[in-house]
């Protein structure tokens, strides 16, 4: 039982990282990215492969995951220069697509379907550690930066570049360098929830890296409401509460659970828009692009 | 030979493209609404056929069911989720996670109730015979050219020579213009979402009968739809059934060179490319907003 | 007096229109030169050449000395442009303080330079940029539910607070009332007394007698006359192209 709490509230944290980052450049960019689960697959590639062939050490496969997942962002940034709206959702709804495939078939990284398998447990300094302190300081570090960065300079940079793009670059406010940072930021972060993810199942395949696992991190930010710190996490907390506590329910056939699980937040994803568009917490108002 | 066996491939794969493409492109030509669940229509008509398939109703009225069933689901979604969201002003945002929801509540029950993994009808139509030495055809092909090219004449007809269809195309350059005229944009909203929705359904039922349906299939319709739009042209029908016919071609045409796997990666590559470097598309003014 | 921006021969078509059509100004500290001249004379076009916001089929362009052409908007707003928009384009989700904060941070890094002491500067800016548009009430409201003559004041104290020595304002008095336009009219002239270039676009002829030294008056993307007001508005050729008649229509 304690295990398995403790496995729930590894990948809570790790999807909480996953959700705040995303929510970073949706809510306060504009930058409505169909794509993080790309972002989450290469961090986790990347940690997995430090850890095999180097050391299994934790801060090095993060570092090694957010420089990868950031450095590959350009693909989401660049898109983002260049259109918005539909356009950007298109485009990186495509990129998504694109880099399944590719983890699929690039097997000399991944391992192609199989995955990699036999990831050793992380060590930090060369001790074994586990992995759920380490998310929840991850979580914590990541939470703490996004807080500073949405409340500060840069937050509103990025605000104002959303609400009115011309006008901030009239102030002088270089619009390509703060939407790539916005996206290396975030892509870092999701990176970094990657290899975590890896060193916690001690395996990964393409499977955990899909379009749909996109649209999950992206139910997590909307149903919590984008824009604000908070809604993100109690996002992410109840969409993976929810297929235990439907395991509860007798009715449903273990093998439905995920469809089940679907089927719920797709249809609070619906009915939010509807009826609740700002989210559970948020407004969306605010991430409404003009201009 | 094996080039032109994969020209032709592509074609037959390129005519349904068109057919789900051109419905997307009308939709959002007419409501400048990016029907994200456009897929959905798809898949629920390709059910409905393979329901009454099995079910041993004759194929023309499992055909009309399809039909029927994207129809009503289109409509639904004009009434039900668009219209709402349209009402508070909802960005292009909300309304992409209203219909991506919808999109992935569908699935799952399709999921649950019809079965996963693909299925497929059986009929001596997809049975393909040597027309050419090494070159294999089905009568099937035939069968989704003539359907694309009846549609695509009826599609056009309609919009030119009727009050209707004018009106829609009316309603794609100038909005106000046709309030002022008194005519109801409701009315042509919903008009636009039926016929757009309906030019999926016998693109659906072909591809029942040719590679099968799984219950995700909607996603890369949805995809394939949006890529052609973008492909073709923003705002342009024939932009939208030509890059369709395109996209379709050079997946098939590229199997030559790489793996069956990379195939859809192609259409995302062309249409990554064309975002970043022509997001006007092929035929499109330059719009990017 | 210095010249701080200028102009040569600035051209741009659209199409087969000639929107501007060999544009040359000259900008000084301290003086408030007004571009005059009927609706697509080429006044906005103007602005959006100087400010990169497109770019010149021909001509040149400089901001002391230094050659501006192909420059982008914000690289040329770093050199001391500030510019209004007719739309405004305001921050409309963020809140007045916001709004004006965003105006003096200009670098792209995700923290800004200079650390708490340029921190506390900045807010200072701020803060004065709101008191002298009088919103320093209204600091917590979003843009978006401002009043009209608030927003235009809103856009007013984004360029104050942006210590910016040139600024192009695009109608910037249109449709406000009399208290507002004094209040508009006090702002422009403590600018002029700091020594700001200001060039401003403006339809009301009594604001632009009130407040410019200089009129330059554009037509069919072409500056038909440069003077002092009162030469330029007397001349009864160009009120006839203001009013809508054209000369040989006159004659």
């Amino acid at each position: 039982m304690i295990a398995y709490a403790a496995n729930l509230a590894t990948l809570v944290a790790i999807f909480c990282i996953l959700a705040a980052t995303l929510n970073f450049i949706i809510g306060f960019a504009g930058i409505f990215s169909v794509a993080h689960a790309v972002f989450f697959g290469l961090g986790a590639y990347a940690g997995a492969q430090v850890a095999l062939l180097l050391v299994p050490d934790a801060l090095l496969a993060c570092i090694v995951a957010a420089i990868v997942a950031g450095g590959l962002s350009l693909c989401l940034a660049l898109p983002a220069l260049r259109v918005r709206g539909e356009y950007f959702v298109a485009a990186s709804l495509g990129l998504q697509m694109m880099a399944t495939t590719l983890f699929a078939e690039a097997k000399a990284f991944t391992g192609g379907i199989g995955g990699l398998v036999a990831i050793p447990r992380p060590t930090l300094f060369g001790i074994e550690v586990g992995v759920l302190p380490l998310a929840l300081v991850a979580l914590a570090l990541i939470l703490f930066l996004t807080a500073r960065l949405q409340h500060g300079a840069f937050g509103r940079s990025l605000q104002s570049i959303r609400d009115a793009e011309s006008a901030a670059e009239a102030l002088g406010k270089n619009v390509a360098a703060a939407k790539t940072l916005a996206v290396a930021f975030a892509c870092a972060g999701a990176g970094i929830g990657g290899a975590l993810f890896a060193l916690h199942l001690s395996f990964v395949n393409v499977e955990s890296f899909t379009m749909d696992q996109s649209v999950l991190i992206m139910a997590m930010v909307i149903i919590g409401g984008t824009g604000t710190l908070w809604g993100p996490v109690i996002g992410a907390i109840i969409l993976l509460a929810l297929p235990s506590g439907l395991a509860f329910l007798p009715f449903i056939p273990a093998t439905e659970v995920g469809a089940v699980q679907q089927i719920i937040y797709g249809l609070a994803m619906t009915l939010l828009m509807v009826f609740r568009p700002a989210g559970l917490v948020g407004d969306l108002s605010k991430g409404r692009a003009t201009a | 030979m094996l080039f032109l066996q994969l020209l032709l491939q592509g074609i037959q794969t390129g005519a349904l493209y068109a057919l789900t493409a051109a419905g997307f492109a009308l939709i959002f030509g007419a409501t400048r609404i990016f029907h994200f669940a456009h897929g959905t229509s798809f898949t629920l008509a390709g059910y409905a056929f393979l329901f009454c398939w099995n079910a041993g109703i004759p194929w023309w009225a499992g055909a009309l069911a399809g039909i029927v069933a994207a129809t009503l689901f289109g409509l639904a979604m004009e009434r039900f989720v668009y219209r709402p969201i349209q009402r508070h002003e909802g960005s292009f945002f909300t309304v992409f996670v209203a219909a991506f929801g919808v999109a992935v509540v569908v699935q799952n029950l399709i999921g649950m109730f019809a079965g996963r993994g693909f299925a497929a009808v059986d009929t001596s139509l997809s049975r393909a015979t040597e027309v050419l030495p090494d070159v294999f055809l089905a009568p099937i092909f035939w069968i989704a050219i003539a359907v694309a090219v009846v549609l695509f004449a009826a599609l056009s007809a309609f919009l030119t020579r009727t009050h209707a269809g004018v009106a829609l195309r009316a309603l794609a350059q100038n909005p106000d213009l046709l309030r002022a005229y008194g005519l109801s944009s409701n009315r042509l909203s919903m008009l636009a979402f039926a016929l757009g929705s309906a030019m999926a359904a016998p693109a659906a039922v072909l591809t029942a009968m040719t590679t099968g349906l799984n219950e995700a299939i909607g996603h890369h319709v949805m995809l394939i739809s949006i890529a052609a739009t973008i492909v073709g042209g923003v705002g342009s029908l024939r932009g939208a059934a030509l890059a369709g016919l395109m996209l379709g071609v050079a997946e098939s045409v590229a199997l030559q060179f790489v793996d069956t796997q990379w195939a859809e990666a192609v259409s995302f590559l062309v249409l990554f490319a064309f975002i970043i470097f022509r997001p006007s598309g092929i035929f499109g003014v330059a719009q990017t907003r | 007096m210095t010249e701080v921006l200028r102009t040569e021969s600035l051209a741009r078509a659209f199409g087969g229109l000639q929107a501007v059509a060999g544009v040359s100004l000259s900008l000084h500290a301290g003086q408030v030169t007004a571009l005059v001249g009927p609706n697509g004379a080429g006044k906005t076009t103007t602005f959006n050449l100087i400010t990169g916001n497109l770019r010149a089929d021909s001509g040149a362009a400089q901001i002391r000395g230094r050659p501006i052409m192909g420059m982008k908007p914000w690289q040329v707003a770093r050199l001391g442009v500030a510019r209004s928009f007719q739309d405004l384009r305001l921050f409309t989700h963020m809140t007045v303080r916001e709004n004006v904060l965003a105006a003096t941070e200009t670098a792209s890094w995700f923290w800004q330079p200079g650390g708490t002491r340029a921190r506390a500067q900045r807010q200072q800016r701020a803060d004065a940029a709101m008191e002298a548009t009088g919103l320093t009430a209204l600091a917590d409201a979003r843009a978006v539910d401002l009043a009209y003559a608030e927003r235009k004041f809103l856009s007013m104290a984004r360029i104050l607070a942006a210590e910016a020595d040139i600024w192009l304002l695009d109608e910037p008095a249109s449709g406000l009332d009399l208290a507002s336009r004094l209040r508009f009219g006090q702002l422009l002239k403590d600018a002029q007394a700091r020594g700001v270039a200001i060039c401003l676009i403006e339809h009301n002829l009594d604001v632009v007698v009130e407040l410019s030294n200089r009129i330059a008056f554009l037509d069919q993307g072409k500056v038909l006359a440069e003077g002092d007001p009162e030469t330029i508005l007397r001349d009864p050729a160009l009120a006839a192209i203001y009013f809508g008649d054209r000369p040989q229509e006159a004659a």
